[in-house]
């Protein structure tokens, strides 16, 4: 890992992981009380509210994981760190989804749900850790990166 | 070398011979040098050390859950087996079988009715049905089915990821704590699916103590598969409460049956493998193995017990035993007497007695409050006739004896405190 490589790396996850700590506080909130749903965003936990507090538990664990990653960024325990926050966060973002596919496929009233029932189902809003699972991705460069050392 | 092996196999050695031969060996095939940690092996450490392991964990067991919720749950049973049973099966039955409501033959195979305004009624689902080819085969291939197959398929993934040995070595500090080690926790979760495998999963244990604790602990705290399935579907705003008040269970008792429990707890020393990416070949087996295996254990006792049940409400044993044992629960544990019943079923299988509950459940006659204790209860009163049968077959009779005293002091002891803070809280 090159000297550019590694000070992005330090700037993007330590902004990752504010983003993450700021989304992991909402929940943890949300989870307190009624939650919210702003504009795309969705905290409320209506499908399940059981499950709200441990995602803000879980985001909020790997945006610690994150930030504590950034000293050092190229030695490999604190990439490490940087790959199990992502982890958890495909965790709780594919179980996110997993619960949208789930409940798309079967209709009210029939066996399968229509086509546009089934695309409903995905529209927004999406719940934070959705959101980031995109930006999580970006571990998997340097994933590949340390493989090659 | 292999002539210097063939050797040793013909000729016995003394130990230093020996050491001299493993000094040779590991000259000729161990190469020596500065290892440079991986990116596996940091995220192994992490994985184990308490401080990351256990937001890890969670992260882990969250998985695990809301797959098992999702897929079991919404995709399968709610989502294809309802429509499946209640609007074509069960209506097929009530149109086609012989008798006819208030027949008994008819009660016990397909639906027993429920009185609304002084008049006997059809059920609407199988859930209250009560008869062997519908509550029976829907709690076998309507629920249970897909939250096992949902369970074992997480569970296969994560012990050939390596996920598991190292969540062993996590709880090891608090296992250590009761008397048990980390290895324990593989049981516990094979439990989860079925105590069957659970309890014959406890012969790595090294002492007699550790397995009589272990199966103890397994047959009174740990629900299984198919009882967590039917609890999910009926109570699902009960579940955290009643594994939280379980996992309370699990440890304080374990702590105790510690401190009594005569015999030694040595340490066991496991391999911890490093992560691996699973094959789906390996997974598909052992998916195919364990289902089948718990399918060829559960559906005959489903079957019976709806049978036996269903008997024992049409002879009228189920009004006595609820008149004899009534005043009992009613004043001790604060749940109705028509609770004796699910607890009687559900020592042939418990999750068929969680269905009994959920009927009581809709009719009325329960509060969430009462729900929650009788579940409870049922999941620490007995093991299933199942795991009680290979109890008998690992544990001696003398140990047998003290799982039943200890399960019987802990039914009272626990049922009672339940209650007792209900009372406190102003819910019971």
């Amino acid at each position: 890992m090159n000297e550019n490589e590694k000070k992005f790396g330090q700037i993007y996850f330590a902004v990752l992981g504010a983003v993450a700590l700021a989304f992991g506080a909402a929940e943890l909130i949300a989870s307190a009380g009624e939650g919210f749903t702003w504009g795309i965003l969705d905290s409320s936990g209506a499908s399940d509210p059981m499950f709200l507090p441990w995602k803000a538990i879980i985001l909020l664990s790997a945006s610690l994981f994150y930030l504590s990653s950034v000293k050092n960024f190229a030695e490999v325990h604190q990439i490490a760190k940087a790959v199990m926050a992502s982890i958890m966060i495909w965790i709780v973002a594919g179980m996110a989804i997993w619960a949208r596919i789930a409940s798309s496929i079967p209709g009210e009233e029939t066996w399968f749900n229509s086509l546009e029932g089934f695309l409903a189902s995905y529209a927004p809003p999406y719940c934070p850790e959705v959101f980031l699972l995109p930006f999580s991705l970006v571990i998997v460069y340097y994933i590949l990166k340390e493989g090659e050392t | 070398m292999k002539r210097k092996l063939k050797e040793v196999v013909k000729v016995p050695l003394s130990v230093d011979e020996r050491w001299d031969l493993i000094e040779k060996i590991s000259k000729q095939t161990v190469e020596f040098g500065a290892y440079k940690h991986t990116l596996k092996d940091a995220i192994a450490e992490l994985t184990v050390k308490p401080l990351t392991g256990i937001p890890v964990a969670i992260a882990v067991i969250y998985g695990f859950w809301s797959f098992f919720c999702d897929f079991a749950g919404t995709l399968f049973t709610d989502g294809f087996m309802v429509k499946i049973f209640d609007e074509h099966w069960l209506p097929w039955l009530q149109s086609f079988f012989l008798g006819g409501l208030g027949n008994p033959f008819y009660a016990l195979m397909v639906d027993a009715g429920h009185i609304e305004d002084g008049v006997l009624v059809a059920s609407d689902n199988c859930f209250e049905a009560f008869g062997v080819l519908t509550s029976g085969l829907f709690i076998v291939f309507g629920v249970v089915l897909w939250a096992v197959l949902a369970f074992y398929l997480i569970f296969a993934i994560l012990e050939d990821i390596g996920y598991l040995p190292r969540l062993a070595v996590l709880v090891d500090t608090v296992l250590h704590k009761i008397g048990l080690h980390g290895y324990a926790i593989v049981p516990t979760f094979l439990s989860l699916g079925c105590n069957v495998p659970g309890v014959t999963a406890t012969r790595p244990l090294e002492t007699r103590k550790q397995r009589f604790m272990m199966m103890t602990l397994l047959a009174i705290f740990v629900p299984c598969g198919a009882q967590i399935g039917i609890m999910q579907e009926l109570v699902p705003e009960l579940m955290g409460w009643i594994f939280l008040t379980l996992a309370i269970g699990y440890l304080g008792f374990g702590f105790i049956l510690n401190k009594i429990v005569l015999g030694k707890s040595p340490e066991l020393i496991m391999d911890v493998p490093p992560y691996q990416m699973p094959t789906l070949r390996n997974i598909g087996r052992k998916l195919w193995i364990r289902t089948s295996r718990f399918l060829l254990v559960a559906v005959p006792f489903v079957l019976l017990g709806s049978i036996i049940v269903g008997l024992m409400y049409l002879t009228g044993a189920m009004d006595w035993l609820a008149a004899v044992f009534g005043p009992l629960l009613m004043v001790w544990f604060g749940v109705p007497s028509e609770t004796v019943a699910p607890l009687i079923a559900g020592f042939l299988r418990k999750d068929l007695a969680v269905g009994v509950l959920g009927g009581l459940m809709a009719q009325g006659i329960m509060t969430t409050f009462q729900v929650f204790t009788s579940v409870v209860l049922l999941c620490i009163y007995f093991p299933c006739l199942a795991t009680f049968a290979l109890m008998l077959k690992e544990e001696n009779w003398k140990e047998i004896l003290g799982s039943f005293a200890s399960l019987v002091a802990m039914v009272f002891v626990y049922g009672g405190l339940i209650h007792l803070i209900g009372i406190m809280l102003g819910v019971a």
